[in-house]
């Protein structure tokens, strides 16, 4: 045991040693791994959700036929549960994401992040904290406009529910709703946050506010040309704006080795993603673009004025575009739940889904917690002098290889 | 062309940063997980005071080396052993600046008043900062505060023997004397 001022005393202490060191890493890949495989064996006796959705509504037809139900009531269970399913996962997935980013910006700080509750490495910390959340003082502040400011995380969250309707969370039309035009809806939906975050900033009262409100929708106005954009060759080269018929043109393999997902398309492919995922960073307001609410400068921006639920609906929106932006991602360039070899096809599409979104989520929270914040002005020029031309470049790229394929 | 090259080398050094927040992540953390893990106490670490009434012989030497006036103690002659008699002891924790000159001065052997490895002490009012020790009673009296300092002492007993000072837990006197 090493000794001296650093040393560490107590049942743990052996972990300090290389060969305690070396025992912990084993450990935690064992940890990991069983872990992992027990999800992955659960996947695979679960199958395909959408096989087993089929057959649950068979029955349901079948037994409302026996007992004389009105087929419109068939019709409104077939389109609430789908639509509750997706609704409680996006609930309760910024749980979970909360925590692991907490955990990654911990470990990338060489620190441990929350330990203490759940247990195991502090699983159950973001449960407690909204526990909290919810028991806290609702504060409107004087001077504020009441109705606006009691609206203003209504109007943010719901586009962010809203816009979950089209993605396909697997293959066989695991989506809430089938929709020709998702993609257009997805990326025209979500732009209605704008309205939220600046009726938050302008109801507050608050100068800080307000700034944090007219920068955020200056952002993302701006950001939302470029992320579009950079998606035009994916509908150019798969042929629909439907999201599971983007997904289904990524089937397949390029001679027998490489999958054929967009992000591998030689040149435009890469461009695309880049540019989508800077884009879908400033969007979701998260650090290297955070302006909108930057600590420093604006204490909290649009929302320094809110407290308790009003504020978690804030953080919840964040999240639930942040997942938005990566199961996009996955959808997009990772070919959704298409395995990448038609060997691992045993898992079923809902895992790939998951895995490839959570990988870009990765991506997410690692970018945060590297880099620092942007200027205002160097913001708004990475934007209309580097991002929009090279997007404009790409889609000129991606006609000119479809032209010579031709 | 100098443009491509400021792009290049703009997304290198991007590259560089992630790829040091990656190496990061995946080395052990820092962490000393307090109340479960404690770092190592330096050999000379002067915690709280302690005080033993029955060694004690009262000669008033820790009374005038102590820089802060936060011991203070009452003697009485006794007529049959022409010796001092301990009456009471008090020691001032709010003035206590924990500089061991006290513990230096104390000529009996062992000493009599000395530091503890004890870090963890607290008080919940003022009143409790002025601990009192008695000869019939050679804990610290006054409030049921004296009983939770004798916790924290046993708390800070637990962190074992000292190493360097060959398993003394109060280093009886600085090396240099």
């Amino acid at each position: 045991m090493v000794q001296g001022p650093w040393a560490v005393t107590g049942p743990w202490a052996p972990n300090q040693t290389p060969e305690g060191l070396r025992r912990r890493y084993v450990r935690s890949i064992l940890v990991l791994g069983v872990l992992l495989g027990g999800l992955l064996g659960l996947s695979v006796l679960i199958g395909e959700p959408s096989v087993l959705f089929g057959k649950a509504f068979a029955f349901l037809t079948a037994q409302a036929a026996r007992h004389g139900v009105p087929a419109w009531a068939l019709t409104a269970v077939s389109l609430v549960v789908p639509c509750s399913i997706v609704l409680g996962l996006i609930q309760v997935l910024p749980i979970f994401m909360v925590w692991w980013e907490m955990k990654i910006a911990a470990h990338i700080q060489v620190r441990l992040g929350p330990m203490q509750v759940g247990k195991w490495h502090g699983v159950l910390q973001t449960i407690a904290d909204g526990i909290k959340l919810l028991l806290k003082e609702d504060i409107v502040p004087t001077g504020a406009d009441r109705i606006i400011h009691f609206l203003a995380p209504i109007v943010v969250v719901a586009p962010a529910y809203i816009c979950f309707a089209p993605i396909p969370f697997g293959m066989g039309g695991l989506a809430a709703v089938q929709m020709d035009v998702g993609l257009l809806f997805v990326l025209g939906i979500s732009g209605l946050t704008v309205i939220g975050l600046l009726m938050a900033g302008w109801s507050s009262n608050n100068k800080y506010s307000v700034l944090g409100g007219l920068r955020a929708a200056a952002q993302m106005v701006s950001y939302e040309i470029p992320r579009l954009i950079a998606l035009l060759p994916v509908v150019m080269w798969g042929g629909t704006l439907s999201l599971g018929g983007l997904m289904d043109a990524q089937q397949g393999l390029w001679r027998g080795v490489l999958p054929r997902w967009f992000i591998f398309y030689p040149v435009v492919g890469q461009i695309s993603f880049l540019i989508f995922l800077i884009s879908s960073i400033a969007e979701t307001n998260r650090t290297p673009f955070d302006i909108a609410e930057a600590e420093s400068e604006l204490t909290s921006g649009f929302h320094t004025e809110y407290s308790g639920m009003k504020w978690a609906m804030f953080f919840l929106a964040e999240y639930a575009y942040m997942f938005l932006a990566a199961a996009l991602g996955a959808v997009l360039f990772f070919g959704g739940g298409w395995a990448p070899w038609p060997a691992l096809n045993f898992i079923p599409s809902f895992v790939w889904f998951f895995a490839k979104t959570f990988f870009i989520v990765f991506l997410f929270i690692w970018i945060r917690w590297s880099y620092p914040r942007l200027r205002v002005d160097r913001l708004m020029e990475f934007c209309w002098k580097f991002l929009l031309p090279w997007s404009l470049v790409n889609v000129a790229l991606a006609g000119f290889l479809i032209l010579m394929r031709q | 062309m100098s443009y491509f090259k400021t792009v290049g080398g703009n997304a290198w050094a991007l590259g560089k940063g992630l790829w040091i927040t990656l190496r990061h992540m995946f080395s052990p953390a820092i962490t000393v997980q307090y109340p479960h893990e404690k770092l190592n106490l330096s050999d000379r670490f002067r915690g709280a005071l302690a005080f033993h009434p029955d060694i004690c012989i009262s000669c008033d030497m820790c009374v005038r080396a102590c820089p802060s006036l936060c011991i203070s103690l009452e003697s009485k002659r006794n007529e049959e052993t022409k010796r001092k008699d301990l009456q009471w002891y008090k020691i001032d924790f709010a003035k206590c600046n924990y500089c061991r000159l006290c513990e230096e001065i104390c000529p009996t052997k062992p000493k009599s008043v000395h530091h503890t490895r004890e870090y963890e002490l607290s008080f919940t009012n003022r009143k409790e900062f002025l601990q009192e020790w008695r000869p019939e009673a050679p804990q610290p009296q006054g409030s049921d505060v004296g009983q939770i300092w004798n916790r924290f002492v046993t708390v800070g007993q637990k962190l074992g023997p000292n190493p360097k000072t060959n398993g003394s837990s109060t280093p009886s006197a600085p090396a240099a004397s």
